[in-house]
């Protein structure tokens, strides 16, 4: 049985308020926020990039375990920013981490899915007895054009699961995936800013890959929302994840605790991930946790998770050292637009 | 056998636009022997300080090259050590003397900063530095601002104390037709200053400069005696410490300074007590306060109380006059000369012949020169012949 | 320090660093920056003792103005030195955050 380990997030400190975006380009800061239900979102220090979050995210989840770092055989980074578009950021993490050199790195790339893919990927070495650790990273520093509607929502941050076979503190129960080409959101190689298709990225996108996804793997793993406990799905915004969950069947309740977006934006790779980490800081021993991530292009991997009496002891240490997902959310500093502008390099 | 100076010359030192390195280096040199009243022929060796010239300029191989523009067909040698270049050329040619190797030579402290952008010169200094200095962001004016800034914390000293330094410099400089500065200055002015690190403002701060100084030292005593107005060199010392302020064992203090003048000290039998004027390394206002209290002068945390009460002014002091010259914050610092023209102007206060800035009685003259923010601390001591 | 092969090697010593605790010993808010450094000034840097004994001098981020202090607890992070020009390596090293 494969399952997570140990996992760490890390959210930068700097938040800016949708409304003072809004302002900036004179719009109505209330209709603007009622229509993407995002409140404010994370923005990244000047100096801070997907390979710094990655490794602050990953130094967490390997402190929370006690893990020696040699021990991970494969390091796998999802991004849409990533500093290179050749040279890995995975390695740069693992340098940094102290892994060694026994381990196969690579970085992926599927928009707001590269991180859940990875997972994916790991759990299938692990599976296979190819190797006994690896760590999957979803992490991303956003960027949006000045003016566009991503603009609110284009976020910062990074998540790490550690995976293996051993001392679980949640059991990997069964996962699927779901792929399409569906050219809803991109970016061409060599340009800053990513493009939309508009409203064409809501239903024959998002929903149209989520519910897939969702469906198929209720089948294979013959369960239905009323078995499950939480669920967690893509943040776009603060409506889409919502929309699809009541679509699915889930109540609100299973689905709320997962809402990072509401304060913190989309941080793309980390999206799904973040709202897995947030769920496992609160739930309880043998609760089940389904989760479908979502990456334009178009696809969506989904997974269910069985979390186990080692969750308990993982919770506590967190909550002592302050290193929650909510603690992470609680912990910032607003900045202006004009600052929000340098920080981002847009000026 | 003692080693005397017998000749000095420095050119202005300021923004000299249309001056080029080769035109400063002549006109300190040949100023340098005409005083001396030497001919070319006499001169043995050429030791140039500098630290720029290859950073900005490109141009390394100083010693060749000015040997040619001189006309100086010598052994000629390039020494750096930062701002201590000058110094530390000396203190070389001061060796190759005591050594036997040579027996009259010329030294040359030259640099020439304002070609380039500020932003090029302040990268520049900061090879004065180290790796994780400059990987900080920390600027020169910075690792003096954690200087300042510990000094505050440990002896209450204030903003204020700090400006009465640049003041009292400007105010030297006031009367030295070679400085940069001939403004005077109000404490209020310094305050008043924009920042530049904290609690640094630009008027605690020296500028970018350029100009050349030269000496020429010799170990002829017909030469010595024979020329009424040399002076000897009593002691010439170097120390240094941790190339990276942040590894310094305290930050309360320069301790190269502390050293190098003990020695020096030493050399020349003489005590802080004996010294009656010094010109010192104040690169910031801070660096002035150090130096007076590392070279004994005023106890640890004891200096600004004494500056504030007129100490170490012209026409004020009582112990002895500090920086007559106007220091580096108002005579100017072209970074590699500045050991050289201390020198210079220790000469010409010991002969009486400094003019408006004379300081009546002087026997004993101190220059202090110090590379980075202290990993090389240079003390010569100069005695009337 | 842009060239790749004086980067590389200095990734070994900034693995070691990262993750440590210490206080500021003493500090400055540089405000006339060097080049490479524009866009983040001003800034806080400080000379950090670290537990152990160990003192460096790093840039100081995440910061509030209550943070620039004698004693301020901080450690020791993995951040980009300097936004490097389009073409280089990018150089990582050890900046503090308070904690």
């Amino acid at each position: 049985m494969v399952g997570i380990v140990s996992y760490g997030t890390y959210i930068p400190r700097y938040r800016i308020k949708i409304a003072d975006i809004a302002a900036a380009w004179k719009k109505d800061p209330d209709e603007v926020i009622r229509s993407l239900g995002v409140l404010e979102k994370s923005v990244p220090g000047g100096d801070e990039d997907t390979a710094t979050i990655a490794i602050e995210a990953a130094s967490s989840a390997l402190g929370a375990c006690a893990a020696d770092p040699k021990s991970i055989e494969c390091i796998f980074v999802g991004s849409e920013s990533h500093p290179y578009a050749v040279n890995p950021t995975s390695t740069i993490v693992g340098e940094l981490l102290g892994v060694g050199h026994n381990y196969l790195a690579a970085d992926l790339e599927f928009a707001c899915k590269a991180g859940t893919s990875g997972m994916q990927a790991i759990s299938g070495l692990i599976e296979a007895g190819q190797i006994r650790y690896g760590m999957a990273i979803g992490a991303d520093t956003a960027q949006s054009k000045p003016h566009d509607v991503l603009e609110y929502t284009s976020a910062a941050a990074g998540a790490a699961f550690l995976l293996g076979r051993n001392k679980l503190i949640a059991k990997l129960v069964s996962y699927t995936s779901y792929s399409s080409d569906t050219p809803d959101f991109w970016r061409r190689d060599g340009i800053r800013y990513p493009s939309h298709a508009g409203r064409f990225t809501g239903e024959p996108a998002y929903f149209a890959h989520v519910a897939a996804a969702a469906r198929r793997l209720m089948e294979k793993a013959h369960c239905r929302p009323e078995d499950i406990d939480w669920c967690v799905f893509h943040m776009p915004n603060g409506k889409f994840p919502r929309a699809v969950a009541k679509r699915l069947g889930f109540s609100h309740n299973q689905l709320a605790p997962s809402l990072i977006v509401d304060t913190i934006g989309n941080p793309y790779s980390a999206s799904t991930m973040l709202g897995l980490a947030a769920v496992l800081d609160i739930a309880k021993p043998g609760e089940k946790i389904f989760m479908v991530s979502y990456g334009s292009g178009a696809g969506s991997d989904a997974f269910l998770w069985e979390t186990t009496e080692e969750v308990v002891s993982y919770q506590r240490s967190a909550v002592r050292q302050k290193k929650t997902v909510k603690d992470q959310i609680e912990r910032k500093t607003y900045i202006d637009y004009v600052q929000y502008l340098k920080q981002t390099h847009k000026i | 056998m003692s080693v005397a100076i017998i000749g000095v010359s420095t050119t202005k030192f300021g923004e000299l636009w249309g001056t080029s390195p080769r035109a400063l280096a002549r006109e300190a040199v040949f100023g340098a022997m005409k005083d001396a009243r030497i001919a070319p022929k006499e001169i043995q060796a050429l030791f140039v300080g500098n630290m720029l010239s290859g950073i900005l300029g490109g141009q390394e191989h100083l010693g060749a090259f000015f040997s040619e523009e001189l006309g100086l067909r010598v052994p000629a040698f390039r020494i750096e050590g930062a701002c201590a270049s000058g110094g530390l050329a000396l203190h070389s040619a001061v060796g190759s003397i005591l050594s036997g190797q040579h027996e009259t030579v010329v030294v040359l402290g030259i640099e020439k900063m304002t070609d380039h952008k500020p932003e090029d010169v302040a990268a520049a200094l900061m090879a004065a530095g180290s790796q994780e200095e400059r990987s900080s962001g920390a600027t020169f004016p910075g690792l003096y601002a954690f200087l300042a800034r510990a000094h505050m914390e440990a002896f209450g000293t204030t903003v204020q104390d700090l400006a009465v330094v640049a003041v009292k410099n400007h105010f030297h400089a006031s009367l030295n037709t070679n400085a940069q500065f001939r403004n005077t200055i109000t404490k209020e002015q310094v305050l008043a200053s924009s920042k530049i690190a904290d609690p640094l403002r630009l008027l605690d701060c020296s500028p970018v400069s350029d100009g050349a100084a030269a000496l020429i030292i010799t170990s002829n005593r017909r030469q010595a005696t024979g020329n009424r107005r040399s002076v000897t060199i009593a002691a010439s010392a170097v120390a240094t410490d941790t190339l990276g302020l942040a590894q310094r064992e305290s930050l309360l203090e320069l301790k190269a300074t502390k050293k190098s003048s003990k020695e020096a000290y030493r050399q020349a039998g003489v005590d802080p007590g004996d010294i009656d004027v010094a010109e010192v390394h104040d690169c910031f206002t801070i660096a002035e306060i150090l130096a007076i209290e590392d070279l004994g002068f005023a106890g640890k945390g004891k200096a600004a109380a004494e500056l504030e009460r007129g100490e170490y002014t012209l026409n004020k002091a009582k112990k002895l006059v500090v920086n007559p010259s106007g220091g580096l914050k108002g005579c100017g610092h072209p970074v590699g000369a500045t050991g050289v023209k201390q020198v210079v102007e220790l000469v010409e206060q010991l002969r009486m012949d400094a003019g408006d800035r004379q300081v009546i009685g002087v026997r004993v003259g101190l220059a202090h020169n110090v590379g980075g923010s202290g990993a090389t601390a240079v003390v010569h001591i100069l005695k009337r012949a | 320090m842009l060239s790749p092969v004086k980067i590389w090697r200095n990734q070994k010593k900034i693995a070691g660093l990262a993750g440590k605790t210490g206080r500021i010993i003493s500090w400055t808010i540089v405000r006339v920056p060097p080049n490479g450094f524009a866009d983040q000034a001003p800034y806080p840097v400080a000379v950090v003792e670290l537990d152990g004994g160990k003192r460096i001098m790093a840039q100081l981020v995440d910061w509030e103005d209550r943070h620039v202090a004698f004693g301020q607890k901080v450690v020791t992070t993995i951040r980009r030195i300097t936004q490097p020009n389009t073409e280089g390596v990018i150089p990582y090293g050890i900046k503090v955050k308070p904690i």
